[in-house]
């Protein structure tokens, strides 16, 4: 039986024939091993088996594996000690499947033209990751880095220290993890940088407390899981001042959006009460929020060629189509969801990959399902990132879907296209946004526009200082009177020595018409001062 | 007749040739006869447990031969009993196997179900086009 660190039972496997006299854990926490009487067996983190093995060796009584992950030796009641190491993993990424068929040496199988090649290597395999057209191998001495183009010619170099325990890859490079650090290489093999922060131990990172992009690195701390740090991919320093992420509970599993801009680039976490949260990753100026987006969040992951997120909220499969709507119109994250009913994954599934429009996720029992999004919202990313507002509207008229108009009514906002987003949510019927658009679109100086754009988006703060520095002091009063912050908004009048009886009267008629009386000080002092 | 009285208080007689003997002719003749006779018995007794040994050396090799028999016996018998509880035991085994063998099985039936319904999906969706455009 496998249990989670809150105690809940995670696995019940079958009864077996005979007692089990032995587990050990793998180093890197992935697999298990399960000693018996002539028997071993070989099962995933998740409890399911992947291979038995029948050694007539009588019961197994201690199993031990090596610090590479790759052997294990096992004590045996007949005396003799029996030594096993893992074969025939298999990599799959789009039209190629590998398999390591014995030590060195691996099969390359592309399903198109049903081509096989084989690789050697002059090491034993430890580790490889295949993902973005290459596969990268680390051997017990070197490196190898294939194109999916070339199996031929890989490049090759050797590593500082043996035993590489994690491989991660982003679209222009990839990860090591060993014993000694974080090292980031090209697909040429030049080492990027090393980014390290104080007290990182690399023998407890994996792929869900890592999380690489094209520009960034983002770490969960060890020491103190609620810290998150973030470093610049190509100098391997602390992104912005250098203060890492910081969220109220232990944060169990973090994952970087690949595509978009680096200013734009957002981190998705789960924390321990399996909430999901979505904030950016820029750390100078002001910190965005960090908004929660989902509940009961089990698995999740990006998509490889957009920014879609997908994972697994309690029993429903859903993807948010754009995350950043949070940022942009609360309301609209509900209408830019897909969801569907994920009881047919059983209980405890895991996504394995998003790479173009197909999902990839394992379930309890160690069988792999897939599922298809529609390929829509991946083409309204790409028009959107091109700017090509004009393809874009023409999509969501051709394709007649609710949730693809909201996506676009958020895209539109967040980048400043107020006559797409017009479009937009009168497609989705939300007439309110469409008139306060109109009324947007007739006012007098770009920044009292681009102000009610923020302020649309709820970014009051923002918007007041934009009107501030542009001399619109008028306006920023008026906004925190809209908005009931009667004591900004006299602060406001009083420094800048203007429309004091203007914030007087609308307080006056507030009152009056909620039947209250004046409480607060200050306005009393004012009102002593000013009569209406 | 007196003489030999005499000679006969004295323990000695005269015998048919005339020799003197200490013993009475009669009883001198019965005792060789006697002798002769005992001799023959002991003689044929001699033979009888010869007869008699060689018999029972016989049958002890025979009882050596039938003990190895019955030892080659038991030891046939058990190891019979132990291949089938090995047959058993292999076949334990190979059922192990085999049941992990179906349970890959069914992982990859899965597997290939939701791949063909994601072809049939994409069949769909591609029919969609040839039909609207």
């Amino acid at each position: 039986q496998v249990w989670d660190s809150f105690g809940r039972a995670l696995y019940s496997s079958q009864p077996q024939e005979y007692p089990i006299t032995c587990i050990a854990w793998a180093v890197d926490g992935e697999l298990f091993a399960v000693g018996s009487f002539n028997t071993l067996r070989l099962c995933d983190k998740t409890g399911w088996s992947y291979a038995l093995e029948k050694p007539n060796t009588g019961s197994i009584f201690n199993i031990s594996w090596s610090t590479d992950g790759t052997q294990l030796a096992g004590a045996c009641g007949n005396g003799h000690v029996i030594f096993a190491h893992v074969v025939e993993q298999r990599w799959e990424w789009k039209n190629f499947e590998i398999t390591l068929i014995k030590r060195r040496t691996m099969k390359v199988h592309n399903v198109i033209n049903d081509a096989v090649d084989s690789l050697e290597f002059r090491d034993r395999v430890i580790k490889a990751s295949l993902d973005y057209g290459y596969l990268v191998v680390s051997t017990s001495l070197q490196c190898y880095v294939f194109s999916t183009k070339n199996w031929n010619t890989p490049l090759i170099f050797d590593l500082k220290e043996g035993t590489v325990s994690l491989i991660l890859q982003a679209e222009r490079h990839f990860l090591l993890v060993d014993g000694g650090g974080l090292y980031l290489y090209s697909y040429e093999g030049r080492l990027i940088s090393s980014p390290k922060y104080p007290g990182m131990r690399t023998d407890t990172l994996n792929a869900q407390t890592v999380s690489l992009s094209n520009d960034t690195l983002a770490v969960k701390d060890k020491a103190d899981e609620k810290v998150i740090y973030i470093f610049e991919a190509l100098s391997g320093k602390p992104l912005g001042d250098g203060k890492p992420l910081t969220h109220k509970t232990e944060i169990v599993e973090i994952a970087l959006d690949q595509k978009g801009l680096t200013s734009e680039r957002k981190i998705a976490f789960i924390d321990k009460n399996r909430d999901l949260y979505i904030t950016s990753v820029k750390r100078f100026g002001k910190e965005q929020k960090i908004v929660k987006i989902g509940t009961m969040v089990q698995s999740l992951a990006w998509n490889d060629t957009a920014n879609i997120l997908c994972g697994i909220q309690d029993s429903r499969f859903t993807v948010w189509y754009y995350p950043n709507t949070v940022y942009v119109d609360k309301d609209l994250l509900p209408k830019t969801l897909y969801e569907k009913d994920a009881s047919e994954f059983s209980k405890n599934p895991q996504i394995v990959c998003f790479v173009g429009n197909q999902i990839t996720i394992r379930r309890a029992d160690g069988s792999l399902v897939h599922l298809n999004v529609s390929p829509y919202p991946g083409i309204l990313h790409d028009y959107v990132r091109a700017s090509r507002w004009a393809d874009a509207v023409r999509l969501c008229r051709f394709v007649k879907d609710q949730t693809l108009w909201a996506c676009l009514a958020a895209m539109a906002v967040a980048n400043k296209d107020m006559a797409t987003a017009e479009i937009a949510y009168a497609a989705i019927g939300e007439i309110d946004k469409v008139q306060y658009i109109n009324s947007i679109k007739d006012l007098p100086s770009k920044e009292s526009r681009m102000a009610h754009m923020l302020l649309f988006s709820g970014n009051t703060q923002e918007a007041e200082t934009l009107l501030l520095q542009s001399g619109l002091v008028y306006q920023a009063i008026q906004l925190n009177i809209n908005l009931y912050n009667w004591d900004r908004a006299l602060d406001l009048a009083v420094k800048h020595k203007t429309h004091v009886d203007t914030v007087l009267a609308y307080r006056q008629k507030f009152l009056e018409d909620f039947g209250k009386k004046e409480t607060n000080k200050r306005f009393l002092q004012y009102a002593e001062g000013v009569s209406v | 007749p007196m003489a030999q009285a005499a000679l006969g208080s004295a323990g000695l007689h005269f015998d048919d040739l005339n020799k003197l003997r200490v013993l009475e002719p009669e009883v001198a003749a019965q005792t060789a006869q006697l002798r002769e006779e005992c001799r023959a018995f002991v003689d044929k007794t001699a033979e009888f447990q010869k007869i008699v040994g060689s018999l029972i050396e016989l049958v002890d090799q025979l009882a050596k031969a039938a003990e190895s028999e019955k030892m080659k016996a038991i030891g046939a018998r058990n190891l019979l009993k132990s291949i089938a509880k090995q047959r058993e035991a292999q076949e334990q085994q190979l059922q192990a196997l085999i049941a992990e063998k179906k349970m890959q099985l069914e992982r990859y039936r899965i597997e290939y179900e939701t791949l063909c319904k994601i072809e049939a999906d994409q069949n769909e969706f591609i029919d969609q086009f040839i039909f609207q455009k």
